[in-house]
């Protein structure tokens, strides 16, 4: 292979690595600012890879979209239920929505796909070349011959900012996010912004997890997301709480795990494989140590609504 | 005296948050054994040219030279409630821990400079006085010689203060250094040696205290640019019926509270008057209160509920319309009716695009005040507005209040100052035990006091 090529496979590889962790990492971005940290997200990726693997097996992506959206909203609908409503710790809440969506979608999954489940081959979403675009040298094959929910993910990057910055609901949310008793006294609903924040980061996640089945591996099998939800709360960290740092923070972790392709592809069969498995996590560790210092939580992040900051 | 070196010197210092100079070209020099006052309205720059002393923040013109430690006590507290005073002392002085052998040092500090604290007690059962002794016993622990008080009289009772004061001039007897920001004249007229005098981030005074007056300084602080300002107020009862305060809130025949009326509510904490203001306010019911019209608050607590320090003036602005406006958002528009706000009420020492914490308490309340007002609302209620402002700003609210009751509002003024309830209000409501009377706004201190504690008159 020529250096451009294995250049473009791993930058390609990287993109495509990449966009279930972008999308959840946006969802989780508005989920954030509103003061809503949620540890169900891992549970929400699950279930929509789920949703995404039932609507394949139906012959339909569309339909699986959809499941996957819906199973991401249910995810973030229990936390917001318990944590937003029933004032319940955050943490201990989204932790236990992933342990129960491991469990839900183990299950669901064997009674669907019975025994085959193991062998389970479903129609990906080719990849589609952006028009012009896809023909400039490097840069086309590695952004714009990807499938359409990248391009959902590029789209959601301004989408997600304008949200937050130019819009009342995202200076509400924002509001809500870093100083609850403030915007409650503003007379901002709090708890309904910061449920609004919570689902959509829920119907983010799962799509994140459906493109992780219908544009990545083309199956479904158990625990398949294997911390790509905690890897999303790491990116949103290093991100800043910003869609476009957060974009970057995703490309960065893609890359991380693309770099095993490239070490297959390039020889380099010295090291050992599990070791490149780890790099994600490893990179987590180090971006959090390095970039916690300097930013900044929303200081109502993770606490209840009626706790005085 | 004066032939000591100093032991920290500011020289030629100018710095500027965002577009918004801060400090323009002050100097500052002060000697072992001497009390500095730094005086300046809210928002002069006397906090920012303390923090630029500490190295908190780099100054971007000028230099700093300390000879010595320099150590900040804030108005704040910084001690752990949960530690004992030796605990927090080794903290804050970096000795190994806070076991017995720091409580020895602990008590030799205390000792050395005749603080009444005990090593082994526990911070949070210690008096706000001797909470805020042991932060100056911190300062000291970290071996600071030189001190800056930033308004370390303003949480204490009249007695405290001449204890607080004494203390200072025997530290400095001692051969330390220290700078004492307040807004008190008298008091720093009493104790300080020489003064400097900050207006809008410049030196307006400079020099020994000998041969100054209240009034001298307080021309030098205001620049005498603050006519007196006298509202005429329609006759109480006039206008139109806004607020009626009826059983069970009062004992007999209902209140009615008039548009025109500015209305305070005197009461010991605790009588039940938060929540009658916030009923007023329509942020919570309350059985006896109807309101009719529009309604603002100016609520108690800036910090926690009046502004998101973090937030942009314009955003900030933006939050209290929050029920009406567009669901997105022209920023152009915003930021200039932002920067309207800014020149009509005089909030100085941010644009619109400055972080809400970038302002001083007082012209964070101008903002507030200016940001309800300006809603025209009929009925304005305020808790507490004035605290923690300096005798400018605390005018400059009240006669925005009585403008607003002249202009037709309906206005409802707490303030934990009996004084100035009286002053400010034309009518005046006494609430003890969830019960509201009135009483004739020429009613004497004492009678007040007394029916403030629910004993007849």
């Amino acid at each position: 292979m020529s250096d451009d090529a294995i250049l473009i496979g791993f930058g390609a590889a990287t993109v495509r690595v990449a966009t279930p962790l972008l999308l959840a990492a946006l969802g989780e971005t508005v989920s954030e600012r509103g003061g809503v940290l949620n540890l169900g997200i891992e549970g929400a990726m699950l279930g929509g890879a789920l949703g995404a693997a039932v609507g394949a097996a139906q012959g339909s992506a569309v339909v699986g979209l959809a499941l996957a959206v819906a199973a991401g909203l249910v995810a973030a609908l229990l936390l917001a239920a318990v944590s937003v409503w029933g004032r319940a710790d955050q943490i201990i809440a989204g932790t236990a929505v992933t342990l129960a969506a491991v469990g839900v979608t183990g299950l669901v999954a064997q009674r669907t796909f019975g025994s085959a489940g193991a062998g389970l081959e479903l129609a990906t979403l080719q990849p589609v070349e952006v028009p012009l675009l896809g023909a400039i040298p490097v840069v086309g094959p590695v952004l714009f011959r990807q499938s359409l929910l990248t391009y959902l993910g590029y789209l959601l990057i301004p989408l997600t900012w304008w949200l937050l910055y130019r819009t009342r609901f995202g200076l509400e949310l924002r509001a809500s996010g870093e100083a609850p008793t403030s915007a409650r006294a503003a007379g901002v609903a709090v708890r309904w912004r910061r449920t609004a924040g919570a689902l959509l980061g829920g119907a983010l996640a799962g799509l994140g997890g459906a493109s992780l089945v219908l544009a990545q591996v083309g199956t479904f099998t158990e625990k398949m997301t294997a911390g790509r939800g905690f890897i999303a709360i790491a990116i949103v960290v290093l991100g800043r709480w910003h869609p476009g740092g957060v974009a970057l923070a995703a490309l960065l972790f893609g890359a991380a795990t693309a770099l095993q392709y490239l070490v297959q592809a390039s020889g380099l069969g010295g090291v050992p494989w599990q070791l490149l498995l780890a790099l994600p996590y490893l990179l987590a560790l180090v971006a959090l140590a390095s970039a916690v210092g300097r930013a900044r939580a929303p200081a109502g992040l993770a606490r209840d609504d009626q706790e005085e900051s | 005296m004066s032939a000591r070196p100093p032991l920290l010197t500011l020289s030629h210092i100018s710095h500027h948050f965002g577009a918004a100079p801060v400090l323009d070209d002050v100097s500052l020099a002060v000697r072992a054994g001497e009390v500095h006052a730094l005086l300046g309205e809210n928002g002069a720059g006397k906090t920012t040219l303390m923090r630029i002393a500490t190295g908190a923040i780099a100054a971007r013109d000028g230099s700093v030279a300390r000879e010595a430690p320099v150590a900040m006590v804030h108005q704040h507290f910084t001690s752990i409630p949960a530690f004992t005073v030796a605990e927090n002392l080794a903290l804050a002085a970096g000795w190994p821990h806070g076991g017995p052998r720091g409580r020895d040092r602990a008590a030799e500090l205390i000792a050395r400079i005749g603080l009444p604290l005990d090593p082994t007690a526990r911070v949070d059962g210690l008096s706000v006085q001797l909470r805020q002794r042991l932060e100056i016993a911190q300062a000291l622990a970290t071996s600071a010689r030189v001190l800056l008080l930033d308004e370390p009289t303003a949480v204490l009772a009249p007695r405290e203060v001449a204890e607080l004061l004494s203390l200072v001039r025997r530290l400095a007897a001692e051969g330390a250094a220290i700078v004492l920001i307040s807004h008190k004249l008298a008091e720093v007229l009493e104790v300080a040696d020489t003064v400097t005098v900050l207006r809008a981030g410049r030196v307006t005074l400079h020099g020994p205290m000998a041969g100054q007056t209240a009034a001298s300084l307080s021309e030098a602080m205001i620049g005498g640019a603050m006519p007196p300002r006298e509202v005429t107020l329609p006759a109480p009862g006039g206008g139109e019926p806004r607020v009626r305060l009826g059983p069970p809130l009062v004992a007999d025949a209902p209140l009615v509270l008039h548009s025109g009326d500015v209305v305070g509510i005197a009461a010991i904490e605790g009588n039940g008057q938060r929540d009658l203001l916030r009923a007023i306010a329509g942020h919570r019911a309350l059985a006896g209160v109807e309101v009719e019209g529009t309604t603002g608050l100016v609520p108690e607590d800036r910090g926690l509920e009046g502004l998101i320090g973090g937030f942009t003036l314009t955003e900030n602005l933006l939050l209290a319309e929050v029920r009406d406006g567009p669901a997105w958002l022209g920023w152009g528009a915003l930021e200039e009716r932002t920067a309207t706000l800014l020149t009509r009420w005089d909030v100085r020492g941010g644009t619109p695009r400055s972080a809400a914490r970038a302002l001083s308490g007082g012209n964070q309340q101008k903002f507030i005040l200016g940001r309800t007002l300006g809603q025209a609302p009929d009925v304005v209620v305020a808790e507490d507005p004035t605290r923690g402002l300096d005798v400018a700003a605390t005018a400059e609210v009240h006669a925005r209040l009585r403008t607003a009751a002249a202009e037709g509002a309906c206005v409802v003024v707490h303030a934990s100052d009996l004084d100035e309830v009286r002053s400010l209000a034309t009518r005046l409501l006494v609430m003890h035990e969830g019960v509201v009377r009135e009483l004739p706004r020429d009613t004497p201190r004492a009678s007040v006091g007394d029916a403030m504690l629910g004993l007849p008159a």
